[in-house]
């Protein structure tokens, strides 16, 4: 859909949904933004109110059959529960409209727009963001902590709890589904099943809490964003993941989303949660998120052959031998403590 | 007119010099001219011919090294599809003891593809560095 096409709907839509809300009379400076390989992410202003608009191009059930939550939730479903988390005293954005998929827009809600730089690259180096950084780790742990509280009963009926066994199963049916291509993944669910921790209570997971999701200022951590990947699973799942080496963004030495240290992160989650996880674990959830990061980037080929999709979905799936390489690093690693 | 006095013209373009023709319209001409999405869209896909033409220049040691090791860990009796598909396939099923010399093929194998994919991703500097000594 063209960026004309777009405006033009939207000010029909907006002008019923916002009405009494937010004053304004027509989108002005609509932009794509460029990041996302899944959805789309424009900015607009409304009269004089920044807000973004999430928008999925396609129907996610019609192009990906498989289990596994690798496409993510509805764009409904994922407004619901970002509406959920505003109870905590997480920062997510207001969600101002919700449009299903059978609008003329399509599947897309309309969200507030929050102050802060989203781009690893320049927060990651920045001097401005110096303090922000000490503070990071802390700051996401007591977030995921709250995250982590919020009561399952009230969630989308659709995100259910899931067993590992489950997951296991999702993993492998993809994995021969994309056509055997790599040895490596293959030894890394091998492992990952032969390690499994013990099964542990299902919370409310983010599922994509990591550096280039999350938008930070000079004060630390500004917003949550992306929480297209919710699903219900073991808590330190969601603190794993943070730390794994791709969303390191080449900052290897510093374990947490490539600006902390693990317990920095542990005790912020300790914090808000009354529990501290076990660090064992964390670093199993960060061999579990390589193998599910190499699923996602295999996911993207696949759209991308069935026609859905431009150029950076194509390349994003060779960016599997990132999963491949991190996944023989840390179990190496793992097996020789 | 003797020999010596006459000029050659190179008439052949290679693959490399299409290569670099294409990644140089893109990078020169394309990327400057377009904006937004379409801009990011160019740089991406001047990154994909780099992929092109690493795999040129490395796959043919990819696939002797997959093939070495079907060879090595899979039975005679070949089932369908590549070197790497086997193997896959043959580790889900659970028959491929893996011992450190077939995790050594995973290294180096994981070192080449790398290299084509994504040569400036951090963990392959560290996978190197640490993995280098090994072979």
């Amino acid at each position: 859909m063209s960026p004309e096409q777009l405006t033009g709907l939207l000010n029909t839509a907006l002008s019923e949904r916002l009405a009494g809300k937010i004053p304004g009379e027509e989108v002005i400076q609509l932009e794509r933004l460029s990041g996302g390989a899944n959805n789309e992410t424009w900015r607009l202003t409304w009269g004089i109110t920044p807000l973004i608009l999430r928008r999925r191009p396609f129907s996610a059930d019609s192009i990906d059959q498989l289990e596994g939550n690798i496409l993510g939730l509805s764009l409904v479903d994922e407004a619901a529960v970002i509406q959920l988390a505003t109870s905590t005293s997480v920062p997510v954005p207001d969600i101002h409209a919700v449009f299903d998929a059978t609008h003329p827009i399509g599947e897309a809600f309309l969200m507030g727009f929050i102050p802060g730089e989203s781009i690893p690259q320049k927060w990651l180096v920045d001097d401005t963001y110096e303090v922000a950084r000490s503070r990071l780790a802390f700051q996401c742990g007591e977030a995921l902590g709250r995250i982590h509280r919020i009561d399952c009963s009230q969630l989308p009926a659709n995100i259910g709890p899931t067993s590992l066994d489950k997951r296991f199963a999702a993993a492998q049916k993809r994995l021969h589904a994309f056509g055997d291509i790599s040895p490596a993944m293959q030894f890394g669910l091998n492992w990952l099943i032969d390690h499994a921790p013990a099964e542990a209570p299902c919370v409310l997971l983010h599922g994509d809490f990591r550096t280039g999701n999350l938008l930070v200022d000079e004060q630390g951590l500004a917003g949550v964003l992306d929480w297209e990947l919710t699903h219900q699973g073991p808590a330190e799942e969601d603190l794993g993941y943070l730390c794994a080496n791709v969303w390191r963004f080449g900052h290897l030495h510093k374990p947490v989303g490539g600006f902390g240290e693990y317990d920095e992160l542990i005790a912020g989650y300790a914090s808000t949660a009354g529990w501290t996880p076990e660090l064992s674990t964390i670093r199993y959830w960060e061999i579990f998120a390589a193998l599910s990061w190499g699923l996602v980037c295999q996911t993207m080929g696949a759209l991308w052959h069935s026609g859905n999709g431009d150029v950076e979905r194509a390349a994003v799936a060779r960016r599997r031998s990132e999963a491949e390489l991190d996944i023989l690093l840390l179990i190496e690693e793992w097996e020789s403590e | 007119m003797s020999q010596d006095s006459e000029q050659t013209t190179a008439s052949d373009v290679t693959i490399s010099s299409y290569w670099g023709a294409v990644k140089g319209f893109l990078m020169d001409s394309a990327l400057p001219a377009l904006s937004g999405r379409d801009q990011f869209n160019a740089r991406v896909a001047a990154n994909v011919l780099g992929i092109i033409e690493r795999e040129q220049q490395l796959g043919p040691e990819l696939a002797a090294l997959d093939a070495a090791a079907a060879q090595q860990w899979l039975p005679a009796e070949a089932e369908p599809g590549t070197a790497s598909q086997q193997v896959s396939r043959a580790l889900a099923a659970r028959e491929i003891n893996t011992d450190s010399h077939f995790f050594d093929y995973l290294k180096k194998r994981q070192l080449l593809v790398a290299a084509i994919n994504n040569p400036r991703y951090a963990s392959r500097k560290v996978a190197e560095e640490k993995w280098r000594d090994e072979s």
